[in-house]
Formats: structure tokens, C-alpha cells, sequence
């Protein structure tokens, strides 16, 4: 039991966790995420394929495997983190205690110097205190830089936040998408919540580039008890009732009508990759499959549009009957299309929006363990714990210090110090 | 703007170069005030070099780190900038020599890529895009850092005892020191870098970690170089295999930077 503890807590199982991890994420994108058997069997082999959907490497990021690495990583940090918490906090009193400092042999050792003041101030080493050493000589001691002490300890708590908050949010997120032109109402999936789009604007550059993609928009619940807006755009998202809203992205939508022996049937914004199903016969079905804002015909290429500008418009559209093409064309904006006794046009070009709408309650959670990991990081690597002491001797102070982490460049500092003060002194 | 950027940007070219040559030639000759007259170059350089990404940036009216030849362009002055800094403060000339040629493929690279200005699409135009790819550049020169010293360590035992260069290039306890701090500068970065991204991407698209090859990629860096951190501390790990770890970190640098846009798809295809 002891030794699961243990090896649960360890750096080695640390170190296993952290190689089968990038093993496994390297593995994951180098291939197609997200793909069916069929789809490997033809990139691959069928060997291999079935190799990887029983790995469930088509879906990796969200397989139980992963899952369970990432458990595992958790438990590590936190067992690891528990098992050294009294054990920081005995070394961080230990560090300030002059008597016993002065007993452990230091890693660089100095001098002698006159005034070992001045040495202390050279390192940055503050408020040096007056002690004596066991065998009742004067010395001097100061301890810098303890919080370095606790930079691993909270790159790991903040890591162990981090994957739980973004687990967490994986696992309890929910997200929804609603699109449509200005004036349209939508309910938000099963939220209770109703979303109505009350402006959309496409900012072009004057080289009709995209600047900006704007959608103001309405939230209200289905009772109609107030409600809030917003104005969202890319790169500015909105929160509202606990949600959170982005401009995702935009497509085209037109109006489409239909006139039956010459009387109007029926008038209605579809969105481009929409179907509408004629009112009175819904077997014949338009399928309004691509808009091109600034028409240009290619032979051998086939339609395309010039720029994303308005400038001249064409309707590409597939009809069925029963299920069956009937067929496919493009239509400019005066043309009509006849079916028997329905004359079909397109009119109104417009943009619509396509709102996200995600509700995840940990990304806090994340952030906070992100900023944490930064603050470890900075500890363990800026913030060097030292301790320096000097003891009087006959021909002077002798200087002492100790860091572990400074090591031999530390040794040479404390060195150098002691050096310039004796020319100093001496000068 | 764009037609002094252009200028200097060859100046740049050719000043890392001369400073690579008198590298060279100071290490050949075993002359001291070669690595000095290279140094002063090399700096030289470097300040035209900021010129120029500013000329670059007030031409193009943005931040100039949003395609692949400014984004080499600025990897280069990262490195450079690292680079120097190493060189100053340990008092290691040999290292701005190992560096030199890996600056100058760098800038080389960049010279290479398209340099016409594009407008940014709406995803892009983010305070949070400068801090991401501003904390990149320096992560990413720290790692070149390391990975020339862990070059430089790999190679010392080769060294003629008592030689020129062995006389110019620390103790193998003192190398791993130096390399452990540019690691801890590029990791510290390069942290930064993933978590300004994750605030831009969450902005952006909605979804601050989404798995994309580029983010993937960045995070099995990240690793890599957290491994190299817990086994350097391990005992029995001696500082051989902790600079080959440090090696293969820049290998997985570069293949995020252009493996992964070269062979993977995603929404970072841009940059
Ligand atoms: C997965 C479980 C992990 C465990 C159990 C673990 C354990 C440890 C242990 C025992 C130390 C020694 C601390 C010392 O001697 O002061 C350490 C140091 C450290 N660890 Fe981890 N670690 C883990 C993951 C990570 C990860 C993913 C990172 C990411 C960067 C990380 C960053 C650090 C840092 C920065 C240090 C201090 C290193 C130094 O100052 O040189 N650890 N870790």
C-alpha cells in the first residue's frame, strides 16, 4: 500500500506520464481526427484501420485512454503535491534559521573581506542578521529569496487546476449555434431561451476584404420576463444570461418566392444549403445550395464569386420531386424558374450570422490554473532561494553561501563579490 | 515604409553574415578581438534588424508577426536577442558563434517567403494575437539558445584539453546551468505563448483549446521541455542526456513552427 502511495507521488511516474502523454498527442495529430473506418481504410489499410478505431485514435483527444493518462496525471500532482506540502514548509522555516544554516557546509565559500556588509548588499542578499556560530564567533546571516522554494509546488497545483477545469468544462459544456438575418427569432437549443438577430453588418475594407463581422442581438426567455442585448463580434463575444455568445461565422440567404398560376403562394428567407418545401405540394423541394455575391463563370472551373462584394449576384438552386432531381441551375436576379404552374424567383440578398452560444462553468477554473503554472514557473526559475553568512576569523570575515539551484554560476557570483570588495577595500 | 523595410532587411542579411564570418575567424584564428568586432556586429545588426519589423509594422499598419516571413523574421530577432544576451552576461563569445549560422539560416528562411502585406482577416485583429505570437518569438529564440548550447555541450568532451576552445567554453556543470536557464526562459515563454493563445482562441472561436495540430504540437514542446526540467534534477541523469532532451525540444520547435503548417491542417494555416 505504502509503495503504490509512493510510486503514485513519484517524479519517475511523473516523468512516464509526461512521455506517454506527448507519445500519445503526437500520435493523435499526425492522423485525421474524427474520420469513419471507411475513411482510414481507404487512407491506410484496412489493417490499420480497425487498428485505429479499436484504439479509438479517430477520436483520441476524447477517448477513455486519454481520459485515464490524464487522471492518472492528476492523481500524481496531487499525491505529489500533499506529500510535499509539510515538508516545504519545515525547509522554508529551516532556510531562515541562522543556527542551522550556518551548520550545513556551504557550496561557495569566500574571503576574507573587511566589511561583509558590503558583500551582502553586492548579492542582493537583504537585512543580514547578527548571530554567533557553535563555537561562539560573530557571524552574520541572511536568507533571500524563499518563495522560489514554492515554484513547483504551485506550477503543480496550477497544472492540477488546469486539467481539471478544462475536463470539467469538456464534460459539462453545452453549446449551441443559431443562425439567421436581421429580424429573425430562434430558440436557443433546450435552454428556455429565445434569440432574436436584430442587425447584422459585413465591414468591407475599400478592397472589399472582410474587416469586421458585427451581429446585434436579443436574448429573452420563452415567458417574455425582460431581456438583454448585445452587439458581438469576431473577437469580442458577449455574455448574456450566463451564456456566452460569438460571431462565428456568415453565409448568404435570399428570399425566395413562389407564385402559383401567377397569385403569390408563398415569401421566405432561406439561407443558403436550406431546402424549402413548396407550401401547397411539399414533395417539390428548392434547395437553394450556393450564392455567389460577385458571379463570374469559369469554363472548365464552374461558378465561382470574384470577390465576397455584392456586386453581381447569382443563385445556384437544385430542384426535387418525390426525392428526385429535376434539376439545376443558376439564376441571375430577374430570371425565374417554372415548374409547372410555380414560378420561383430569388430576391433580397442578404448576409446572415451564425451565433454560438457556448455555457461553460469552469473555464475559470482553467484560467486560474494557467495563471498559477505561470506564477510557479517565474518562482522556480526567477526566484532563487540563497543563503549567505559570513563568520569573523583572525584575518577577517569569510563569506559563505549556499543555493542549490544557483549552483556553480551562484558560486562564481558570490566569489566575485567578495573579490570586488576586497579591491574596493583595498583601493 | 514597406520599400526602407526592404532595404534593411537585406542590410540585416548581410550584417549577420559578416558577424558570422568574424565568428568564424575569431574561433579559426583564436583571436579575442575578433568574437568582440563579431559581437559589436552582430548588435549592430540587431538594432537595424528592430528598425526594420518597425518599418515592417508601420508600413503594414499592424503588429508585423502575421505570416510566415514575419514571423521568421522575427523568430531570427528573437534569437538574436537571446543570443546576445547569453553572450553578454555568461562572457561566452563561442556561443554567438554557434548561434550565427543558425540566425542566418533563420533570416535565410525568411527570405525565402512571400513579403507582400495581406489584410487581416477578422479572426487576427486581437491585442491577445501580440501577445500571443510577441511571447513566442522569445520562447522560441531561448529554445534555439538551448539547443546551440546543448550542441556546444555534446561537443565539449571532444575538445582538446587545454585547447582555444576549451579554454573559452565553461565547465560541463556550468554549460548545463546556462542551458537550464535558457530552457527556463523558453518554458516560462512559451507558457505564456500557449495561455495568451488559449484567451484569443476562447475570443476567436469560441473554444479556448481545441486540439488543432498547431496547439497540439505546441503543448507536446511543452512536455518535452517539462521532462527535461524533472530529469535534470533526477540523480543518476548526468547532463548528456539532459542536452539531447533539450536538442529534440528544438526539433518539435521547429516541427510546430513549420512541420505542422506544412503537413497538418487547421486554423493556424496562416501562420
Ligand atoms: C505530472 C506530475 C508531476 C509531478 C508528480 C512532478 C513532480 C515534481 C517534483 C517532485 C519536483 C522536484 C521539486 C524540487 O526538487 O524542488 C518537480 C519540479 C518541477 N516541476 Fe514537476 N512534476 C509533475 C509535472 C510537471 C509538469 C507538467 C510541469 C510543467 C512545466 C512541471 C514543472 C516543474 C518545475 C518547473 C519544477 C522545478 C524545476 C526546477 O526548478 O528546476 N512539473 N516536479
Amino acid at each position: 500500500m505504502k509503495k503504490i502511495w509512493k510510486f503514485l507521488s513519484s517524479m519517475k511516474f511523473a516523468i512516464i506520464l509526461l512521455a506517454v502523454l506527448a507519445l500519445a498527442c503526437s500520435a493523435a495529430s499526425l492522423i485525421t481526427q474524427g474520420q469513419s473506418y471507411e475513411w482510414y481504410a481507404r487512407q491506410y489499410s484496412e489493417r490499420t484501420a480497425a487498428l485505429i478505431v479499436a484504439l479509438h485514435l479517430d477520436d483520441a483527444f476524447h477517448s477513455a485512454w486519454f481520459l485515464l493518462i490524464n487522471a492518472f496525471l492528476c492523481v500524481n500532482l496531487l499525491f505529489c503535491n500533499l506529500l510535499r506540502l509539510p515538508q516545504l514548509i519545515a525547509r522554508t522555516k529551516a532556510e531562515a534559521d541562522p543556527a542551522r544554516a550556518i551548520e550545513t557546509e556551504g557550496t561557495a565559500q569566500a574571503g576574507p573581506v573587511r566589511d561583509p556588509g558590503r558583500v551582502f548588499k553586492r548579492l542582493r542578499m537583504p537585512n543580514p542578521i547578527s548571530t554567533a556560530t557553535a563555537d561562539g564567533r560573530e557571524a552574520l546571516f541572511s536568507s533571500a529569496h524563499r518563495a522560489g522554494l514554492w515554484g513547483a509546488w504551485v506550477c503543480h497545483l496550477g497544472i492540477l487546476l488546469l486539467i481539471l477545469g478544462f475536463g470539467l468544462g469538456q464534460m459539462t459544456q453545452r453549446q449551441y449555434t443559431v443562425y439567421g438575418v436581421p429580424g429573425q427569432t430562434r430558440p436557443i437549443g433546450d435552454t428556455g431561451y429565445l434569440l432574436t438577430i436584430d442587425d447584422f453588418e459585413v465591414g468591407l475594407r475599400p478592397d472589399d476584404t472582410v474587416e469586421q463581422y458585427t451581429a446585434d442581438i436579443t436574448v429573452r426567455d420563452v415567458d417574455g420576463r425582460g431581456s438583454q442585448s448585445a452587439s458581438v463580434s469576431v473577437n469580442n463575444p458577449a455574455s448574456l444570461y450566463g451564456m456566452k455568445f460569438y460571431q462565428n461565422s456568415t453565409g448568404w440567404a435570399a428570399k425566395i418566392n413562389v407564385q402559383k398560376d401567377g397569385a403569390p403562394l408563398q415569401d421566405d428567407v432561406v439561407c443558403a444549403g436550406e431546402y424549402l418545401a413548396v407550401k401547397d405540394k411539399p414533395e417539390l423541394v428548392v434547395f437553394f445550395s450556393a450564392f455567389y455575391p460577385d458571379y463570374v463563370m469559369t469554363p472548365g472551373v464552374g461558378p465561382s464569386t470574384a470577390t465576397g462584394a455584392l456586386k453581381n449576384p447569382a443563385y445556384l438552386y437544385q430542384v426535387y420531386y418525390k426525392e428526385q432531381l429535376l434539376g439545376m441551375n443558376v439564376l441571375m436576379p430577374e430570371e425565374e424558374l417554372t415548374i409547372d404552374e410555380y414560378t420561383v424567383t430569388f430576391t433580397d440578398p442578404q448576409n446572415y450570422t451564425l451565433i454560438q452560444i457556448k455555457v461553460d462553468h469552469f473555464t475559470w477554473l482553467a484560467l486560474i490554473g494557467g495563471l498559477l503554472t505561470m506564477l510557479g514557473l517565474i518562482l522556480a526559475f526567477y526566484v532563487q532561494p540563497a543563503r549567505v553568512w559570513a563568520m569573523k576569523g583572525d584575518a577577517g570575515w569569510t563569506i559563505h553561501g549556499l543555493s542549490r539551484k544557483g549552483g556553480a554560476l551562484f558560486r562564481d557570483r558570490l566569489i566575485a563579490a567578495a573579490r570586488e570588495e576586497d579591491a574596493d577595500a583595498s583601493s | 515604409m514597406l520599400q526602407v523595410e526592404n532595404t534593411l532587411f537585406t542590410i540585416v542579411m548581410l550584417t549577420y553574415f559578416a558577424a558570422m564570418i568574424l565568428y568564424f575567424a575569431f574561433i579559426a584564428v583564436k583571436r579575442d578581438g575578433l568574437a568582440k568586432a563579431a559581437l559589436i556586429l552582430q548588435a549592430a545588426g540587431f538594432i537595424l534588424h528592430t528598425e526594420a519589423l518597425v518599418c515592417r509594422g508601420i508600413g503594414a499598419g499592424r503588429l508585423p508577426m502575421t505570416n510566415q516571413y514575419e514571423f521568421a523574421t522575427a523568430f531570427a530577432w528573437g534569437l538574436c536577442l537571446v543570443s546576445l544576451i547569453f553572450v553578454v552576461r555568461f562572457k561566452f563569445p563561442v556561443l554567438g558563434a554557434f548561434a550565427a549560422p543558425v540566425i542566418f539560416l533563420i533570416i535565410g528562411y525568411a527570405a525565402m517567403q512571400s513579403r507582400e502585406v495581406k489584410a487581416l482577416m477578422p479572426a487576427l485583429r486581437s491585442n491577445w494575437l501580440g501577445f500571443h505570437v510577441s511571447t513566442a518569438i522569445i520562447a522560441y529564440g531561448a529554445f534555439g539558445v538551448s539547443f546551440v548550447l546543448s550542441v556546444i555541450f555534446l561537443m565539449r568532451d571532444r575538445m582538446k584539453a587545454q585547447g582555444f576552445l576549451d579554454q573559452h567554453i565553461p565547465n560541463k556543470e556550468k554549460l548545463d546551468l546556462i542551458s537550464y536557464r535558457s530552457v527556463s526562459l523558453g518554458l516560462l515563454f512559451l507558457t505564456f505563448t500557449i495561455l495568451t493563445g488559449a484567451i484569443w482562441a476562447e475570443r476567436a472561436w469560441g473554444s479556448y483549446w481545441s486540439w488543432d495540430p498547431k496547439e497540439t504540437w505546441s503543448l507536446v514542446t511543452w512536455i518535452i521541455y517539462a521532462m527535461y526540467l524533472h530529469l535534470r534534477i533526477r540523480r543518476g541523469w548526468n547532463g548528456r542526456a539532459a542536452a539531447i532532451f533539450a536538442a529534440v525540444g528544438f526539433v518539435c520547435v521547429m516541427f510546430t513552427y513549420i512541420g505542422v503548417n506544412v503537413l497538418l491542417p487547421g486554423v493556424h494555416s496562416y501562420a
